[in-house]
């Protein structure tokens, strides 16, 4: 049988892949490593997993990826890289900007000075916890400026280690389009913006394929090294899709047969 | 030519560099974190140097190049050396010895880690010399905060060196355990394995600076690398040569060669 080792922290854990993990243990078996109980020992590699597969982004969870890939060739999804540049912000846009993905224009300014555009949006920069947008929304001058209340406390309060505010220009769009990738599979979805709504769920709708935001997300995973990803686009007035999320650790509990399908393709890409 | 310092502060060795190259006729201007913003208006000089390794220095670091900006020495080098797990790794890959690395939680090292590994070091899993270090001989002695995760490592007992490079030019100086790179230090006759080693880093890496903090282990003799730097102060360099104006001139020549690359690659 396939052994596939879980990398997981407690909330992903409780609350992300119950029906997952039951699927799984039909047709692998299936080793947990938890970030709240695994002491990572860098000497140690006794791994006799055949794949692993990341639910989560913390720092222990993405250090022993680093570890696993750094000395074994067992597959790991998805791979530090990854990770990594989904939950830096500013990394994953200059990245996507230089290989001609349209991204929001975005800034790094330190607190107190303004951005070089007037509407705009101040997110947390490095989207590493699992907590959601708490958005302050406000108008200066006809101009819209929403703050995430986590940038501000991670920036102003000394939570983090930085004070900055990451700025990404603001994107007016009817609809956020959500593409969730898994292997060489595509699903589209469309939703109100969470800042016009912020209940996702209930306004989530399935729709057709977009050849042009598909070619983006095959890029997308190409550049920032996935295999399983989400990727959120908002379409601007001049019907241009620019990035404005993309997720390392999607909730595939919404696709139909999601959890069984990304079962499959683990075993599927399991190391001969 | 224009020149911009990334560095966290405008004092010391940033002061002397600026004041070398501003001797030369060049434009300096220093960023830190109060007056550097990350966006396109950044892209106002010929190219940085990234003295310091404070995430918004690395931020613009990584830019600028995507930018075809040189930076000097390079992004991915200087967040490699800063991130200690990283730096492991690249000590691991030339074969060296660095210490044990545990990583976890606190209710994890309770459970699972043997008292015998005591003492330990905590360190900032980004970071470099003596800031936010800590000598951990019991379970007692940990700050019990269950979100925070803990970088700890193995404390190799035996003679402490910090050895500077520029180039080919080695200074290498015997120091006080756990002690900043500033501390008085005594300056030594270069060993020959300790030699190595550093050439060896250096041209791995593709250097033109940097240090090594290295302790020889007493019990068996053997050599562990436990801290590296891309840009350190230099505050004890006990050598001849002049390190800023050294540094000075050495960064000018791998700007041009860096330049002349791109040259070549533009043509083809």
């Amino acid at each position: 049988m396939i052994k596939i080792g879980l990398i997981i922290d407690k909330y992903h854990l409780e609350k992300k892949v119950n029906e997952f993990l039951r699927y799984l243990k039909t047709i692998a078996d299936v080793s947990i490593y938890l970030e709240e109980s695994h002491l990572l020992d860098l000497s140690e590699l006794n791994f006799n997993e055949d794949i692993f597969f990341v639910k989560g982004k913390g720092e222990l969870l993405l250090n022993l990826v680093k570890l696993i890939e750094n000395e074994t060739s067992i597959p790991v999804i998805n791979s530090s890289k990854a990770i990594w540049l989904c939950f830096d912000r500013f990394l994953s846009s200059v990245l996507l900007k230089k290989a001609g993905i349209e991204v929001p224009d975005f800034s790094i300014n330190p607190i107190g000075i303004q951005p070089p555009f007037k509407d705009y949006i101040i997110k947390n920069v490095i989207d590493q916890k699992n907590y959601a947008l708490k958005p302050k929304i406000r108008k200066v001058n006809g101009h819209l400026q929403v703050s995430d209340e986590r940038a501000l406390n991670e920036a102003i309060k000394g939570k983090e280690k930085y004070q900055f505010f990451y700025y990404q220009k603001f994107i007016k769009s009817k609809w956020e389009f959500k593409v969730y990738s898994i292997g060489e599979d595509f699903y589209f979805y469309k939703q109100i913006p969470v800042l016009i709504n912020p209940d996702k769920m209930k306004s989530r709708i399935e729709i057709n394929p977009i050849p042009e935001l598909r070619d983006k997300v095959i890029q997308i995973k190409r550049l920032l090294d996935l295999k399983i990803t989400s990727v959120d686009f908002l379409k601007s007035k001049d019907n241009v899709y620019y990035v404005s999320d993309v997720n390392s650790t999607p909730n595939f509990n919404y696709i139909k047969n999601g959890p069984k399908i990304v079962g499959d393709y683990l075993i599927e890409q399991a190391k001969k | 030519m224009n020149i911009g310092i990334l560095s966290k502060r405008t004092t010391n060795f940033t002061a002397k560099i600026r004041s070398y190259y501003e001797q030369k006729g060049y434009n300096v201007k220093i960023y830190t974190n109060m007056n550097l913003s990350i966006n396109d208006s950044l892209i106002e000089n010929d190219f940085f140097i990234l003295k310091s390794k404070k995430l918004q220095l690395l931020y613009a670091g990584y830019f600028l190049e995507a930018n075809n900006i040189p930076v000097i020495p390079n992004t991915k080098i200087s967040f490699k050396c800063k991130h200690r797990i990283e730096a492991s790794f690249l000590i691991k890959s030339l074969g060296f010895n660095s210490p044990q690395i545990f990583l976890g939680k606190f209710e994890a090292i309770k459970q699972e880690l043997d008292k015998s590994f005591f003492p330990l070091i905590s360190k900032p899993i980004m970071g470099s010399g003596s800031r936010g270090v800590k000598l951990i001989n019991s379970f007692r002695d940990f700050k019990k905060d269950n979100n925070n995760i803990f970088y700890l490592e193995k404390l190799i007992v035996g003679i402490h060196y910090i050895a500077y490079f520029i180039n080919d030019n080695i200074c290498i100086c015997e120091k006080k355990p756990l002690v900043d790179e500033h501390a008085s230090v005594i300056l030594i006759k270069t060993p020959s394995d300790i030699r190595d080693i550093v050439l060896k880093w250096k041209k791995k890496y593709n250097l033109l600076f940097g240090h090594l903090d290295i302790v020889r282990e007493t019990t068996t003799n053997k050599l562990y690398i436990v801290d590296v730097g891309s840009f350190p102060e230099f505050s004890n360099w006990k050598c001849k040569e002049d390190p800023v104006s050294r540094i000075g001139d050495i960064i000018i020549k791998r700007y041009e060669m860096i330049i002349n690359k791109q040259i070549i690659k533009s043509k083809k």
